[in-house]
C-alpha cells in the first residue's frame, strides 16, 4: 500500500558530514525526507547570517523533494560543558528559550512540518512539581509565537526527561489548554525502553496528535539509540499502527551515536523499513482478521469490501495484470488464513468462493495456498480447496488460473490436472513465474505437451512464448 | 470524447462491440441486470447470470480497456413469475459486492400487483445497502408507469437525487425533472429514444442530471449511440464541455453516490479524455463508420 508519510533520517545521525553532503546521501539513497538538527556541525541558529542560510536550505530542500522537521536536541549548543542544558525545567532557561524562538523561525522558513522539542531532566535543585510549573509557563509563551509562524510545536517524551511517556505530554497538552499548535512526537525506540503500553499503545494514546516519529530500535529499560532490527522493536506492529492512525507527517530514522558508519545505515535503514512496511497488514486487514477468528460468519461481508478498503494495486509494480497477485488478494488470503487458523468449518471457504466475483475467489485460492505454505490444510479444507482449485482452472480468467496454481495446487493436485494448469498458463501468456513448485513437479509428459503445443504454435506461423521453452529446458536440464 | 455508458447488457454483446466502443471513447460502463430475452425458469439461472456480471464480464471488458460495473435486480417482467421471485433472498449478497454500483433495473413492466412489491423491496434494498437505484419505466403506458414510479420511490424514503429514472420519452420527462430524480434517455436506432429527440429535449430543460445510454441488447440496438449523441449535440452548438458533462460528469456523479466506481485507466491502456482532441482526430467517427447508422 501507499503510506500517506515521508520517511527521513535525522542529520544529528551524520555529524561528520557537512549538512550538503548528508542531504546528498539522505536523499541519493532514497529517503524523502529529513529531520535537522539545528546547531553543530550543521545549520547554526546563532550565525549572523542564519536567515539568508534556512532560505538557501529551504530551496534546496524544495530541490531534493524533502519533507522537513526540525529536531532541538543538540547536546552542546548552549552550554559547553553541560550536556542539553539548559532545559525547559533549570531555574534559568533564557538560553533554551532563545533558541527555541529561533527554532521556530528557522520552521517557518523552511516550512517545516514541526519543531520537534523536549522538556529536560530535573537538576537537583528542582522538585517534579516546580519543574511542571516552569515548564507549563515556558510553553505557554512560546505557543503564540509559534502560532503567529504557523509552526506546530511537537512534544518529545523522552526517557529520564520530567515528560517521559506518551501520557505525560498529554497531560502537558492538556495544561497548557490543548492548543493546536502542540502536537506530541513519539519516538519508536523509546517506546520499548518506557512506553507502559508499548509501541502500539502509546502511538494510539498519541492518535491524531502524532505530528513526528522517530525511528530507532532499543531494549526494555535501556535508553540506547539501536539500528532497526539490532532491539526489540516490533516494527510492524508500529507500521500497522501508523497506517490505523491515517500518520501522514515525517518518520525519520534517529541514531545520534552512529555517524561514523551513517551511509551504511542510511541504506540498511531504509531497506528494513521498507521491508517491514510490505510485510505489515493493512489496519483493515487487521481488523477483519480479528473479526472472523471470533465470528467466522463475518468472513462474507468483510470478503466483499476488502478490494474497497485497502485498493486492487498489483502487489509487484512489475506486474500490472496482478497474476502474482493484489493488495486485495493479499488481505482476503489473511481472512481465510484466519478461519482455518480459528478452526471453521471448511464449508465457509467453500461458501467465500462460490458467491464471490472473481476477485474473492482468487482470495480464497491464495489464502489456500499461504495455509499450505505454513502447516497445511487439514482434511476437511483439503478435500473443499481441490474442489474449488479445480473450478478454478476450469474458468477462463487467467488471474483465477493464476491464483489456482498456487502452493495447494503444487501440492495436492494430481498429475494430469497440474499439467494442463501449467500449459492452460503458457496458452493465456500469464508468465510460469506464478506458479509454485514447477521446479519440483515438472516432468516429462509436461515437458512433452510443451513441446507439441510448440509444435502446433509453430505449425501456425505463430512465435513460441519463452515460458514454454523454459518448461522443456528446466526438464531436460535434470 | 469520453463516455461512460451507463446502462448497457454487455453480455448480450460481441467482442467487435467492446473494441468500437473503446475507440469511441468508451472507458466505463455499467450493466444492469436484465432478462434473457426469454423467460427464466428457476433461481439458479440468475445466480449464474450474476456471477457472470460480478466476474466474468468484468473480466471480458477490462481486456479491452472498459472498466465494467453492474446493477443488481430481479427485473420487472420476470417479478411477476413466482419460480423467479425467489431470486430475491439472494440480493443482498450480491448488492454488498465491488462491482454493484445500483439496485437495478427495477420498475413497472405491466404494473401488477407483484411488481409494486418488488419494487418496493429494490428500494428497501438500496437504502439498506446505501446504493443508488435505476428504476425502468414501462414500454406500455410509460405516463402512468413513470408517475406510479415516482409515487413508490416517494413513499419509500430512497432520496430522489439517489434515483435514476431511464427510459424517458417527451411525455413524461417533465414528471422526473420535477421530482428531482436523475433522468436517463436510453438513444435507440427505432424505439425509445433518437439522438436528435433527445437533443431538442435537453436543449428544452437543460443538462441537470440528464443521462444518456445506448441499453444495447441483444435486440436491434447500438452500442455507439452514446457517442453519436455526443456528436449531435456538438452540431447542435453544445459545446465540448457539456458533452462531457452529459456523457462522463452525470452517470459518473449519478452512480459515484455507491463509493463504488472504478474509474483509473485498466493497466496497458490510455486514459479516458476529456475534450476535441478524439473528435477532431476524428477516431469517434473512424469507429462508427464500420457501423450501421440508425
Amino acid at each position: 500500500m501507499t503510506d500517506a508519510w515521508a520517511f527521513g533520517y535525522g542529520t544529528n545521525g551524520f555529524a561528520d558530514h557537512t549538512l550538503d553532503d548528508a542531504l546528498d546521501v539522505i536523499a541519493g539513497s532514497g529517503y524523502g525526507a529529513v529531520a535537522l538538527t539545528l546547531g553543530h556541525p550543521h545549520l547554526d541558529p546563532f550565525a549572523t547570517d542564519w536567515r539568508e542560510r534556512a532560505e538557501r536550505l529551504a530551496t534546496d530542500l524544495d530541490r531534493r523533494g524533502l519533507r522537513v522537521v526540525v529536531e532541538t536536541g543538540a547536546r552542546y549548543l548552549l552550554d559547553p560543558w553541560r550536556k542539553h542544558r539548559p532545559t525547559l525545567v533549570d531555574r534559568d532557561a533564557e538560553p533554551r528559550l532563545a533558541f527555541l524562538r529561533r527554532a521556530i523561525e528557522i520552521a517557518a522558513i523552511l516550512r517545516a512540518e514541526c519543531v520537534s522539542l523536549w522538556s529536560g531532566v530535573l537538576p537537583d535543585d528542582v522538585s517534579p512539581a516546580e519543574g511542571w510549573d516552569l515548564l507549563v509557563a515556558r510553553l505557554t509563551a512560546l505557543v503564540p509565537l509559534a502560532q503567529e509562524h504557523g509552526v506546530t510545536l511537537s512534544v518529545e517524551p523522552e526517557p529520564g526527561m520530567l515528560v517521559e511517556t506518551v501520557a505525560d505530554a498529554l497531560r502537558l497538552r492538556t495544561t497548557l489548554g490543548d492548543p493546536a499548535a502542540v502536537g506530541i512526537t513519539v519516538d519508536l525506540g523509546h517506546c520499548v525502553a518506557v512506553e507502559p503500553a508499548g509501541v502500539v499503545g502509546a502511538l494510539r494514546q498519541a492518535g491524531s496528535l502524532l505530528r513526528n516519529v522517530q525511528v530507532d530500535d532499543m531494549l526494555p529499560g535501556v535508553h540506547e539509540h539501536l539500528e532497526l532490527g539490532a532491539g526489540a522493536l516490533d516494527l510492524g506492529a508500529a507500521i500497522e499502527t501508523l497506517r490505523e492512525l491515517g500518520y501522514a507527517g515525517v518518520a525519520a530514522v534517529e541514531l545520534p551515536r552512529h555517524s561514523h558508519d551513517a551511509p551504511r545505515l542510511a541504506r540498511t535503514s531504509l531497506a528494513a523499513w521498507d521491508a517491514a512496511a510490505r510485510a505489515a497488514r493493512h489496519p483493515w486487514t487487521a481488523r477483519a482478521v480479528a473479526a472472523v477468528t471470533e465470528n467466522p460468519d463475518r468472513a462474507a461481508r468483510l470478503f466483499a469490501e476488502a478490494g474497497r478498503a485497502v485498493g486492487r494495486s498489483p502487489l509487484d509494480p512489475a506486474d500490472p495484470q496482478g497474476y502474482g497477485g493484489t493488495v486485495d488478494d493479499d488481505a482476503r488470503a489473511a481472512v481465510v488464513v484466519a478461519l482455518h487458523d480459528a478452526g471453521a468449518d471448511a464449508s465457509i471457504v467453500r461458501a467465500l468462493y462460490d458467491h464471490g466475483d472473481d476477485a474473492e475467489r482468487r482470495g480464497v485460492l491464495r489464502g489456500l495456498g499461504r495455509i499450505e505454505r505454513a502447516a497445511g490444510c487439514g482434511e476437511e479444507w483439503r478435500a473443499v480447496g481441490l474442489e474449488l482449485t479445480v473450478d478454478a482452472l476450469r474458468t477462463n480468467d487467467p488471474r483465477l488460473v493464476a491464483a489456482g496454481m498456487g502452493e495447494f495446487a503444487a501440492t495436492h493436485l494430481d498429475d494430469h490436472a497440474w499439467r494442463h494448469g501449467v500449459l492452460k498458463l503458457v496458452f493465456m501468456g500469464v508468465p510460469l513465474a506464478v506458479v509454485s513448485g514447477l521446479d519440483r513437479r515438472r516432468d516429462a509428459e509436461l515437458a512433452a505437451m510443451a513441446s507439441r503445443y510448440a509444435d502446433e504454435r509453430r505449425a501456425a506461423g505463430r512465435s513460441i512464448p519463452d515460458d514454454l521453452r523454459l518448461i522443456d529446458a528446466l526438464y531436460q536440464e535434470r | 470524447m469520453r463516455i461512460f455508458d451507463p446502462h448497457i447488457h454487455m453480455t448480450s454483446r460481441t467482442t467487435d462491440d467492446y473494441e468500437a466502443m473503446y475507440e469511441s471513447g468508451v472507458r466505463a460502463l455499467v450493466e444492469p441486470a436484465f432478462w434473457l430475452g426469454q423467460p427464466r425458469t428457476n433461481v439458479g439461472s440468475y445466480l449464474d447470470y450474476f456471477d457472470a456480471l460480478i466476474g466474468w464480464e468484468r473480466f471480458r471488458a477490462a481486456q479491452f480497456g472498459i472498466r465494467h460495473h453492474c446493477t443488481i435486480a430481479l427485473n420487472p417482467k420476470e417479478a411477476n413469475d413466482p419460480r423467479c421471485r425467489e431470486v430475491m433472498a439472494h440480493l443482498p449478497r450480491y448488492l454488498a459486492k465491488d462491482g454493484v454500483v445500483a439496485v437495478g433495473e427495477t420498475g413497472y413492466d405491466s404494473m401488477t400487483p407483484e411488481e409494486d412489491e418488488v419494487l418496493r423491496q429494490h428500494l428497501a434494498l438500496a437504502i439498506e445497502f446505501e446504493l443508488p437505484a435505476l428504476v425502468h419505466t414501462p414500454h406500455r403506458d410509460k405516463v402512468t408507469g413513470t408517475r406510479r414510479t415516482l409515487d413508490v420511490v416517494a413513499e419509500s424514503g430512497l432520496g430522489m437525487e439517489r434515483v435514476l429514472v431511464d427510459h424517458l420519452n417527451e411525455t413524461c420527462v417533465d414528471m422526473v425533472a420535477d421530482a428531482g430524480a436523475w433522468m436517463g434517455f436510453s438513444i435507440y436506432p427505432d424505439t425509445k429514444m433518437d439522438e436528435v429527440r433527445v437533443v431538442a429535449i435537453m436543449q428544452r430543460i437543460g443538462l441537470d442530471r440528464v443521462i444518456v445510454n445506448s441499453a444495447a441488447d441483444w435486440g436491434r440496438s447500438d452500442p455507439l449511440k452514446t457517442a453519436k449523441t455526443g456528436l449531435a449535440m456538438l452540431e447542435a452548438g453544445f459545446t465540448e464541455d457539456d458533452v462531457d458533462r452529459v456523457l462522463w460528469r452525470n452517470p459518473v456523479e449519478f452512480y459515484g453516490q455507491s463509493g463504488r466506481l472504478e474509474l483509473d485507466p485498466v493497466p496497458g491502456f490510455a486514459p479516458a479524455q476529456q475534450g476535441p482532441d478524439l473528435f477532431e482526430g476524428n477516431s469517434v467517427l473512424r469507429g462508427m463508420a464500420s457501423r450501421r447508422d440508425a
